[in-house]
């Protein structure tokens, strides 16, 4: 008789309030000196990665930090995390490496499928709903990586997007960040991205946004590697950043 | 609201002329307000974890034949988010003593100026200065007896006595040791490898320094929550003197030096058929 | 490697990752109740209106993760058929991945019926789904449209129930849409004031919903005819733009520049058609 419902199943009553404050309980405040505490560390946050892309006038630039790690020990400063899919179209995947590097290969392999099929490369519109395809396909079991998208389309125009780790698409005109320091990613690309930048400035503010982002996270870091992106060629950038 | 009883904790000093109540609360030890819950232990432990603003951090000193190297970093983080990066991780206690921070930043630094105060008093009534080892005694008793109570501090005791160059680690779990060689912190384990490496008794202050400073650089390399400012510290007969303090991100290029190059390169596979 | 994982699926989830993220979550490794910030969250609040043979939707634009705005500008009113369009909140992923797996499951119907979609048709597949489901695909929605049998407003929850409503609300700022509906509702309402109406409830929202913001959009369906107004209402520009720019102090340091020049492609005439998509 007074057995109630359990949570999971009680239909009607189900508000939409419990998930907004949910989403508010993220915890970022942990733990993390003399004795690591893990239980509180998200597994975004396992490896560490930033992760930025812009758009300037017929041109875009993606760009990415250079540290792989575990928790606080840096293991590698030269990791790659920005791939190239074709000659206009890369992906820079944060979150957990070893899915990364997994989804990549995936992603490789469906566009290859792709271009022996249809005899063309793929539209960077095209690879981004390919990629929320496959993120989403693993709806209750997720890869744990936050993918950014950033390609030349029809006619050379920039096209960039960035999507949860099961795949909610997030168009934008101006910028996308993803990884450990995107909050700092946020703040640094509201305030210094322009519309229509020229191929050269848009490296310098994705640069400066980029180091100075990373800066302020433990995760993230160690140097910078920016691709640059006009119709005409493609510009791959070492960036020298604070080693600590 | 309930008191915690300290009046164990006086200061072991005798102290001459009437108690006055002003006194007391200038001098004594401090004693904080409880709160008013069934689970002490739970409240306490869910604060703790709420409040306190997480260091990482990488401190190191020890003993050679001039005195003593301290060195930190400077970095002070929030979980992932790097709260500062100019910290003064080594706590001047007072002109011959230095203290060095890790774990809890208000904790360190509150129980190091309480520190200094107590040894400001020794020196008063005994008319000569206190030891480090009996420094780093009282700090350990105090650290002691807030055993489980939410404390987190990790520290050196580095000075210059009558008997010469001191060197202690005093830890909240209450532990002290004597030692020649330390490190604290969760960068500990990279400067130790540099450190016991490259470590001699009868090296020179500025073999020392360098040491000492090269210690700390590969220990911000490889550890997250460990950067900024290498500073340097030494303690000799005189007291202690700063010696340097150096940006650890100049400090990398200045080890290893890069040379900007271009290489342009001409594509040869096809793209499109 | 499996065979379902190396070709393209045939469809629906897959479950592989699920005992390796179970086993991470033993070990400690990530935060208990994952999803929450795993997903992008959108909170949506979506509002609709109804009037003499139509139906108005409305949405604001926000998205947010957690306590960050992703998308200050995202679309929250999905194509369902040219007739049906659905409001979206809840999980970002499902409520566009629903929508879309419907829209194309209509699309499919017309050409075998070759006739117009029905609203109860799209109300009919979505609740299935998401009650199979069990409430696990999180997507709280509001489906309007105009069919044969006139204007037709539902409001389906992730569970799978569903309620048919003359105006309803959805997501987090439900609430304070649903008091300007409330007060302000009547029946007999013209195009006009239908609109006026909704963009108040969903301003409504954006003002007083912290997980609401940014925009309004609005969609009109009457018979025979549905107008998208993108951006009907920008309440929020953004009001701290420098003029000059940002101009920096000193330039990135490069250690090493690759320049790659890319082939001028070379254009192909194509006899058939291009397959996108």
């Amino acid at each position: 008789m007074n057995c109630p419902l359990p949570q999971a199943i009680s239909p009607k009553s189900t508000q939409f309030l419990p998930f907004y404050t949910q989403i508010r309980t993220k915890s970022s405040i942990f733990d993390c000196f003399l004795r690591l505490n893990l239980s509180l560390m998200s597994i975004f946050e396992y490896n560490g990665s930033a992760i930025v892309a812009m758009v300037g006038k017929n041109c875009f630039a993606i760009a990415s930090d250079r540290r792989l790690g575990v928790q606080l020990q840096t293991v590698a400063t030269d990791f790659q995390k920005i791939y190239k899919m074709h000659d206009k179209l890369f992906i820079g995947l944060a979150g957990l490496a070893t899915d990364a590097q997994t989804l990549y290969q995936r992603l490789v392999f469906r566009l290859k499928l792709y271009q022996l099929r249809e005899e063309r490369d793929m539209k960077p519109e095209t690879f981004a709903s390919l990629v929320s395809a496959i993120l989403y396909e693993k709806r209750f079991g997720p890869y744990f990586c936050q993918p950014v998208i950033a390609g030349l389309g029809d006619e050379d125009k920039p096209f960039i997007c960035t999507m949860d780790s099961i795949g909610a698409k997030e168009l934008a005109k101006d910028f996308v960040v993803a990884g450990t320091a995107s909050e700092s990613l946020y703040g640094a690309c509201e305030s210094m991205f322009k519309p229509d930048m020229e191929a050269e400035e848009l490296f310098e503010t994705i640069s400066q946004a980029l180091l100075s982002s990373v800066d302020r996270d433990c995760l993230s870091g160690w140097g910078g590697h920016v691709y640059l992106v006009t119709p005409t060629e493609v510009t791959e950038r070492i960036l020298k950043g604070r080693m600590d | 609201m309930m008191k915690i009883d300290l009046s164990g904790l006086e200061a072991s000093a005798p102290i001459k002329g009437n108690t006055v109540d002003s006194r007391d609360e200038i001098l004594g030890v401090p004693s904080f307000a409880l709160p008013t819950t069934a689970d002490f232990d739970g409240f306490q432990k869910a604060a703790v974890q709420m409040v306190k603003p997480a260091k990482g951090t990488t401190t190191l000193a020890f003993i050679f034949k001039d005195g003593v190297m301290v060195a930190a970093d400077s970095r002070a983080s929030m979980g992932g988010y790097i709260s500062s990066q100019s910290v003064k991780k080594i706590i001047e206690i007072n002109p011959y003593m230095l203290g060095t921070m890790a774990g809890g930043a208000a904790d360190c630094q509150f129980w190091h100026r309480n520190l200094g105060i107590k040894c400001r008093l020794h020196e008063l009534a005994n008319k000569r200065r206190i030891s480090v080892a009996g420094a780093s005694k009282m700090l350990a008793n105090i650290l002691y007896s807030y055993r489980g109570m939410g404390l987190s501090v990790g520290t050196m005791i580095a000075g210059w006595d009558e008997k010469g160059p001191g060197l202690y680690y005093v830890d909240s779990e209450g532990g002290r040791l004597k030692g020649t060689r330390f490190s604290v912190g969760s960068g500990s384990p990279y400067a130790y490898g540099v450190l016991d490496s490259g470590y001699r008794f009868d090296m020179s202050v500025e073999e020392a320094a360098e040491l000492a400073r090269r210690s700390i650089y590969h220990a911000t390399f490889r550890d997250g929550a460990s950067g900024g400012v290498a500073s340097v510290y030494h303690v000799g007969p005189n007291g202690w003197k700063k010696l340097s303090g150096d940006d650890v991100g100049e400090l990398h290029y200045h080890y290893y030096p890069v040379e900007p190059t271009t290489v342009e390169q001409e594509m040869t596979e096809v793209a499109v058929a | 490697m499996t065979a379902s994982e190396s070709m393209p699926h045939k469809g629906g989830f897959s479950f592989d990752l699920c005992k390796r993220n179970e086993m991470l979550a033993q070990k400690g490794l990530k935060q208990p109740g994952f999803l929450k910030t795993v997903c992008f969250d959108l909170l949506r609040n979506n509002d609709l209106g109804y009037f003499y043979d139509g139906v108005i939707l409305g949405a604001d634009t926000r998205a947010t993760e957690g306590p960050i705005v992703a998308d200050k500008n995202c679309e929250k009113i999905h194509y369902m058929a040219p007739n049906i369009y659905c409001c979206g909140a809840g999980t970002a992923a499902d409520t566009e991945a629903v929508t879309d797996m419907v829209s194309s499951q209509l699309k499919l119907h017309r050409y075998h019926t070759g006739r117009e979609s029905r609203v109860v048709t799209a109300l009919s597949l979505l609740k299935s789904h998401l009650f199979s489901y069990q409430g696990h695909v999180s997507a709280a929605l509001v489906l309007g449209g105009v069919d044969v049998t006139g204007p037709h407003l539902h409001t389906i929850y992730p569970h799978g129930s569903t309620d048919t409503l003359p105006f309803a609300t959805m997501g987090s700022g439900s609430l304070a849409a649903m008091a300007i509906f409330e007060s302000k509702y009547c029946e007999g309402l013209s195009r006009d004031e239908g609109i006026k109406l909704v963009a108040e409830a969903i301003c409504s929202g954006i003002f007083n919903d912290l997980g609401s913001g940014s925009n309004v959009d609005i969609c009109v369906i009457t018979k025979g005819k549905q107008e998208y107004l993108r951006n009907y209402m920008s309440p929020n520009p953004r009001t701290y733009i420098s003029e000059k720019g940002y101009s920096f102090s000193k330039k990135t340091e490069v250690l090493l520049t690759k320049i790659t020049p890319l082939r001028e492609m070379v254009e192909v005439i194509e006899g058939a058609d291009a397959m996108e998509e």
